[in-house]
C-alpha cells in the first residue's frame, strides 16, 4: 500500500512540475506564400537599407511639431 | 530599423475622418472596405474622445496565429502583411483580431466574402514594389518610397502618428510632458476617467 501511495505521490509530483516548463509562446508557423520584396530594394534606394532608414527616420521626425525648426523645414 | 507602429493621441483627434479618407484614397480601397475607421466615445457628451483605429500590427500578432493557410508573414519592420493568392476569405483572422481590422468586401450575392483585406502600413505585400499588381492587390507601397502611411502623414493635427517605436515614443512623451498631465499622464483616471484613487476603482477597497 505505501509502495502505492508513494508511485502515486512521484506521478503526481511529476505531472505538477511538468506543468512549470516554459511552452514557446511563438506560433511556430511558416508562411507558405510568396516572398515579398524588401522595401529599399526598388528603383529609387537600390537596395541600400541605410539610406532608407535615414529617409523614413527623417519623414519619421517631421510628426513631431516640438522639435525646433530647420531653415530646411521653412523653405 | 525598429517596430512600425501606429499610435493615436487622443486628446488631439478631431474626428475630421482626413485619415479615412487620405487611406481610401491612396489605396482605392473598394466599396464597403474600410481599412482604417474611426471610434467615439461619449458622442456629443462631455469628455468626448475619438481614435483612429486600423491594423495596429501587432507583435504578437493573433490573425498569424489563427490562419488556417499560413498567410499573414512580418517583415523585418515588423509589419503584419499577408498573400491574397493564399488567402481564402474564412473570417478567421476577423474573429481574432482584437481591433477588427481584418475586412471582407462582398464577393457576391447571400453575403459570399471575398479575400481579407487590411491596413498594409501602406507597405504593399508579396508582389514586386511599386507594381502594377501590387498596387491593385495591396495600394500603394508609400514605404518603398521612403514614405509613411498616408493616413498619419495626412492628420492636420499629427494625432495620429506612424513610424518607428521608439520615435513615436519620444514624440508622444514630449507632448504628454508639455501639456503637464502630472501624475495623470498614465493610469486609471486616464484612460477611464474618474478620480484615480485605487478605492473609487473596480474591485478597490476603500
Amino acid at each position: 500500500m505505501k509502495t502505492i501511495m508513494t508511485a502515486a505521490a512521484a506521478l503526481a509530483a511529476a505531472f505538477w512540475l511538468g506543468g512549470c516548463t516554459e511552452i514557446a509562446q511563438e506560433p511556430g508557423k511558416s508562411y507558405a506564400g510568396k516572398e515579398d520584396a524588401k522595401p529599399y530594394a526598388g528603383d529609387q534606394f537600390k537596395g541600400d537599407k541605410a539610406k532608407w532608414e535615414v529617409a523614413l527616420a527623417e519623414r519619421s521626425q517631421k510628426q513631431d511639431d516640438y522639435r525646433p525648426h530647420s531653415a530646411a523645414d521653412k523653405k | 530599423m525598429a517596430r512600425m507602429k501606429f499610435i493615436c493621441d487622443a486628446e488631439r483627434c478631431i474626428e475630421c475622418n482626413g485619415c479615412v479618407t487620405a487611406c481610401k484614397s491612396e489605396h482605392e480601397v473598394p466599396w464597403g472596405v474600410n481599412r482604417r475607421r474611426l471610434v467615439t466615445v461619449n458622442d456629443g457628451k462631455p469628455g468626448e474622445r475619438s481614435i483612429s483605429v486600423a491594423c495596429m500590427h501587432c507583435t504578437d500578432a493573433p490573425c498569424m496565429a489563427v490562419c488556417p493557410v499560413d498567410c499573414f508573414y512580418k517583415t523585418e519592420e515588423g509589419v503584419v502583411l499577408h498573400d491574397k493568392d493564399l488567402c481564402v476569405g474564412c473570417g478567421y483572422c476577423f474573429y481574432a483580431c482584437p481591433f477588427g481590422a481584418p475586412q471582407f468586401p462582398q464577393a457576391g450575392a447571400f453575403g459570399l466574402r471575398g479575400k481579407m483585406d487590411k491596413c498594409t502600413f501602406c507597405a504593399g505585400g508579396p508582389e514586386e514594389n511599386a507594381s502594377a499588381e501590387e498596387y491593385r492587390k495591396y495600394g500603394r507601397n508609400r514605404l518603398a518610397e521612403g514614405k509613411l502611411p498616408a493616413c498619419a502623414e495626412m492628420c492636420s493635427t499629427k494625432a495620429l502618428l506612424a513610424g518607428d517605436a521608439e520615435v513615436l515614443t519620444k514624440i508622444y512623451k514630449t507632448r504628454v510632458v508639455t501639456r503637464g498631465k502630472g501624475d495623470e499622464i498614465w493610469g486609471w483616471s486616464m484612460a477611464y476617467g474618474g478620480s484615480g484613487m485605487l478605492a473609487d476603482q473596480p474591485g478597490g477597497k476603500a
